[in-house]
């Protein structure tokens, strides 16, 4: 009876070592050649403003963000990997309010000479003091006065007024011209609410947002190891 | 409520057996590696600065010696495997080295190096090959090199394979932190973390 209930024990244990409490989102990683692997899934918070991939070759981490996909995204390839290493996986939704979005357009011209020889003081992630704001969870906590200042052909200062009061961070978020969604440029510290851009060339004319943000549950974590390289 | 606090631990206590065990077998890249530990001396030329594993240049000079880095004990001949992540928090500058895999024998020299430009938002290596565009500043970036003397040196980002250039025989060293190439120029702050070797 004691071996019974030890084995018991023991089952219930090794079997809650692998599982979070009830993900949201269950993924799959699927070797589709020795060094490829295809990440799928199912369950996104469709109320998300987005998600994140990451990965790490340990089972405890330290996770590594692949890559920020918009919230109806539900695979993802990672390529050429190392080979015989063991990759496991997550997906995590991310929340927050985002500002209204600013169109910006720059002077022509490359990143040049002149431009870099600038001393960028004013491109550090920085907490300006500033009149105090009422401030709420970040889901609602829609940044204010988002303001955006031509420093030179390829550099924009951006500053907004922080209203969230749980932030994990705030993300700068950017759509090229012609583009059909944004992509995160820039991850911050909480507070934070002057930031500088060293703009991409595709990057002339672009529309811009803030947002704190809050990371969701992490999905189940599925591993893979991968085989010999090709 | 005793019972249950001690069936809880035991529980716990048991996970950490599992997990434990499974950490000690996490490989990189194909097996036989031991870790190691070199020894290092910290460089400071110019505008650089460390406070830990944080680097900084804090001028934007076009000109004359940038450096901030760790540069760790010269090996000859096997296999050697660099570890670590980097996060640039800030770049006004551009084309800074964060990464060098240095030559010193039979010709001494930089081999490989890694660098960000345009504010933190491309990687490359020398040559000018963009090894990844449109990054996501302030994200923290796994890098792994794997020089095997005599064959070739890989690098991979995020897990991926993106560069491999060959090695021949000789002397190398291994260096992160943050040097202004001759075309590039400050400020910048990267932090890294997680620096492991391995050698085989």
């Amino acid at each position: 009876m004691r071996t019974r209930i030890l084995l018991l024990v023991v089952s219930l244990a090794v079997g809650g070592c692998s599982a979070s409490a009830e993900p949201g989102v269950s993924l799959t990683a699927e070797l589709v050649t020795p060094v490829d692997v295809e990440l799928r899934w199912t369950g996104s918070d469709p109320a998300a403003a987005g998600q994140i991939v990451e990965f790490a070759t340990e089972p405890q981490g330290a996770y590594t963000i692949l890559q920020f996909v918009p919230p109806g995204q539900t695979t993802y390839q990672h390529p050429d990997l190392m080979p015989e290493t063991t990759f496991y996986y997550r997906v995590r939704p991310f929340y927050g309010a985002a500002s209204a979005p600013l169109d910006v357009t720059l002077p022509p011209g490359d990143y040049s000479e002149k431009d870099q020889e600038n001393d960028h003081e004013w491109a550090p992630p920085k907490v300006v003091p500033g009149a105090a704001a009422e401030k709420q969870p970040s889901r609602t906590a829609v940044p204010t006065d988002f303001a955006a200042k031509v420093m030179h052909a390829n550099g924009i200062r951006f500053t907004w007024t922080d209203h969230a009061n749980d932030e994990e961070g705030y993300l700068l978020e950017v759509e090229p011209q012609g583009g059909t969604e944004f992509t995160q440029a820039m991850v911050m510290e909480p507070d934070v609410n002057s930031v500088g851009l060293i703009t991409l060339p595709e990057e002339k004319s672009a529309t811009y947002r803030v947002r704190p943000f809050r990371y969701g549950p992490a999905s189940s974590v599925p591993h893979q190891l991968t085989g010999r390289a090709p | 409520m005793r019972k249950k606090s001690r069936a809880a631990a035991g529980i716990l206590a048991i996970c950490g057996m599992f997990l434990g065990a499974q950490t000690a077998y996490a490989q990189v890249e194909p097996g036989g590696w031991t870790s190691y530990s070199p020894g290092y001396n910290v460089q400071l030329k110019g505008c650089g600065q460390t406070n830990g594993l944080t680097f900084t240049l804090s001028c934007s000079s076009t000109s004359g010696e940038q450096r901030a880095e760790r540069r760790f004990d010269t090996y000859t001949g096997g296999t050697r495997q660099f570890e670590g992540s980097f996060k640039i928090t800030s770049m006004g500058g551009t084309r800074i080295s964060l990464k060098q895999t240095f030559r010193e024998s039979p010709s001494a020299g930089p081999y490989f190096i890694m660098a960000a430009e345009r504010g933190g938002r491309l990687y490359s290596v020398e040559g000018g090959a963009t090894i990844a565009s449109g990054a996501t500043v302030g994200t923290s970036v796994r890098v792994n090199t794997v020089n095997q003397v005599g064959n070739t040196h890989r690098t991979y980002i995020n897990g991926s394979l993106k560069n491999t250039v060959s090695s021949p025989s000789g002397s190398y060293y291994d260096k992160f932190g943050a040097y202004r190439t001759n075309s590039g120029n400050g400020p910048i702050t990267v932090t890294w973390s997680g620096i492991q070797f391995w050698r085989k």
